[in-house]
């Protein structure tokens, strides 16, 4: 059911976003190693972290120091930009992929409180991380919350269970945040967006957050990718303002734009004195 | 020891006080510390005005000491806290970690290491469990409970019995409080297959489980026989966590004649990972309660 060995041989370059069967695999449950949920976790003050985890973060934020900030601001962003789809697009449908481990603020929190029928379909394909989701995770009566087990990268499996919980002639809005740049260039992230929003109808929206190779200097990247290639189980991509853009190609930039997390329609309470790390947007399907 | 060092005044045991009354206390200063710091107010010009040492200051934020209700005013006022609503939250809590337990009452039949899991129990903002034969005690119907404890009190009095069976539900009174905890718990199958009581009672249990599965507040997962061995193999324990950042989450591990509870994150974290791990290879929420109605069919 989580793990499809036989996809393994396959690898993960050249079936993402082309439709095939291939399926990316889990990562394993090993504590001893720095984990991608974890570690955001532990940035957010969370408990649900272990020793290897905190390490890498540790190590991390020694060279950017910006992190800790980075992933409040992103969490932060997460709230505006739901509430914003929501209370002002009048999107009632969300498909967030890369859901991690809950802590306060989850998508369908932010937009229940809006609108209690809002449907949320959360993705990860970390079993560990599913698991609290599904605990954790629980809906309003209005409305409703799904949980599938699947890699971003396995676009068909993601849509096609996606569609039982979400009405796809209707309105979605694509979250993405803050898991893009874990997909690295060889696996295609343009593509894998834009299988997701082919699958969409016009009014659909994007979301993204993404960590900005050029919000840092080449020297922090080069140090922070050392870092995670020793500590973590996933590795990173930074991308730089371009790059993020292109994932909008033929979408309506919603004002201001492309923007660091915490420059993104900042509300009175946002702390917009520190700088991220981080792009995001959010756009419009015409 | 003492020996040229500056003399401190004798820490009371943490032991010899109910596990509540130091959690809220411990809630209660870590509050007021970051309160003081964020006034810019050193412990010794804290200690002043209410006529105290900078260590007892230091004490009262660690949670070590009691707190008179007119300290934590002053000190409120000190730091500047004007505000109505925080003064008064903060003064409950302060009220609340002097009160005596509502077990207190049960006294002749609670051991001691069972008071401090009531105490962290009533405090906790989640509860994850691993149960490998019993249905956690907070899901217990009254035949039940009484099934489970005659069995393990044989020699003890019906008046006993009753005593405890009334405790373990009074217990139960946590989940509809205001904002009760979230309770996960992932539990062998053979916590639904064997019948505690007899068939009739089982399937009641069965019937009760299935409903507390459906409150929002309330995760069920079961490890079906047919997931082959799983990562439990220690045996029950549960991890309560605080919503203070500070507190570490506790984890509790009941014997014949007492328990253990531990609290050093490297011991903590192997936990963790276990129950991590289970709800992992458990089933799904959603098809535990369909797993739970079966069951019950088949008692």
């Amino acid at each position: 059911m989580t793990s499809d060995q036989t996809a393994a041989g396959a690898g993960t370059a050249g079936t993402a976003g082309s439709g095939t069967a291939g399926k990316a695999n889990p990562p394993p449950f090993d504590t001893s190693v720095a984990n991608q949920a974890r570690i955001y976790d532990y940035l957010l003050g969370g408990k649900d972290n272990y020793a290897a985890d905190r390490e890498a973060v540790d190590a991390v934020l020694k060279i950017a120091p910006e992190m800790g900030f980075t992933a409040r601001a992103n969490r932060a962003f997460l709230g505006r930009a739901v509430r914003y789809l929501v209370a002002e697009a009048g999107i009632r449908q969300f498909l967030d992929i890369g859901t991690g481990i809950p802590t306060a603020g989850n998508t369908h929190q932010v937009a229940q409180a809006i609108a209690p029928e809002s449907r949320v379909v959360y993705v990860d394909y970390d079993p560990i991380v599913l698991a609290h989701a599904r605990a954790l995770l629980t809906s309003t009566d209005a409305g409703a919350t799904e949980y599938i087990d699947a890699d971003l990268r396995d676009t068909q499996v993601i849509l096609g269970q996606a569609a039982r919980l979400l009405d796809f002639t209707k309105p979605v809005a694509v979250t993405l945040i803050s898991i893009l740049h874990a997909i690295p260039d060889d696996d295609d992230p343009h593509a894998i967006v834009a299988t997701l929003l082919d699958a969409v109808p016009s009014g659909s929206y994007l979301g993204i957050s993404h960590m900005g190779s050029d919000l840092m200097s080449a020297e922090t990247l080069r140090e922070m990718t050392a870092v995670w290639k020793r500590t973590s189980q996933q590795q990173y991509t930074p991308r730089s303002r371009d790059q993020v853009a292109r994932f909008f190609t033929g979408l309506d930039l919603v004002e201001p734009g492309l923007a660091r997390v915490e420059q993104w329609r900042p509300e009175p309470e946002t702390d917009v004195a520190h700088r991220s790390i981080m792009w995001s947007a959010v756009g419009r399907k015409a | 020891m003492d020996a040229g060092l500056p003399s401190l005044p004798p820490l009371p045991d943490p032991d010899d006080v109910p596990a509540e009354a130091t959690v809220l206390r411990m809630l209660l200063g870590a509050q007021l510390r970051r309160l003081r710091e964020s006034a810019g107010i050193s412990a010794e010009q804290a200690a002043y005005p209410i006529r105290a040492s900078r260590s007892k200051i230091s004490r009262m934020e660690t949670g070590r000491v009691g707190f008179k209700l007119r300290d934590v005013e002053d000190l409120l006022t000190l730091y500047g806290v004007t505000d109505g609503q925080q003064r008064t939250e903060i003064l409950a809590l302060a009220r609340r970690s002097s009160a005596p337990d509502w077990w207190a009452r049960y006294g002749d039949i609670l051991p001691g290491w069972f008071e401090t899991y009531l105490g962290l129990e009533s405090a906790a903002t989640t509860i994850r469990s691993f149960e490998v034969q019993f249905v956690p005690g907070l899901f217990q119907t009254e035949d039940y409970a009484r099934a489970v404890t005659q069995l393990g009190h044989h020699s003890a009095s019906p008046a006993e019995i009753d005593r405890r069976v009334a405790l373990r539900i009074k217990r139960q009174e946590l989940l509809s409080r205001p904002s009760p905890p979230r309770v996960w718990a992932v539990m062998d199958e053979a916590v639904l297959r064997r019948p505690y009581g007899g068939p009739e009672v089982m399937r009641e249990q069965l019937r009760r489980l299935a409903q507390a599965a459906a409150r929002p507040q309330v995760t069920l997962q079961v490890v079906p026989f047919a997931r082959g061995g799983h990562a439990g193999a220690s045996g029950a324990f549960s991890i309560l966590r605080f919503a203070e950042r500070d507190l570490p989450d506790v984890v509790y591990i009941e014997q014949l004649t007492s328990a253990l509870y531990l609290d050093q994150r490297p011991d903590v974290e192997h936990y963790l990972e276990v129950v991590d791990q289970l709800s992992g290879q458990a089933l799904t929420p959603a098809d535990t309660a369909a797993f739970i109605e079966q069951a019950a069919r088949e008692t």
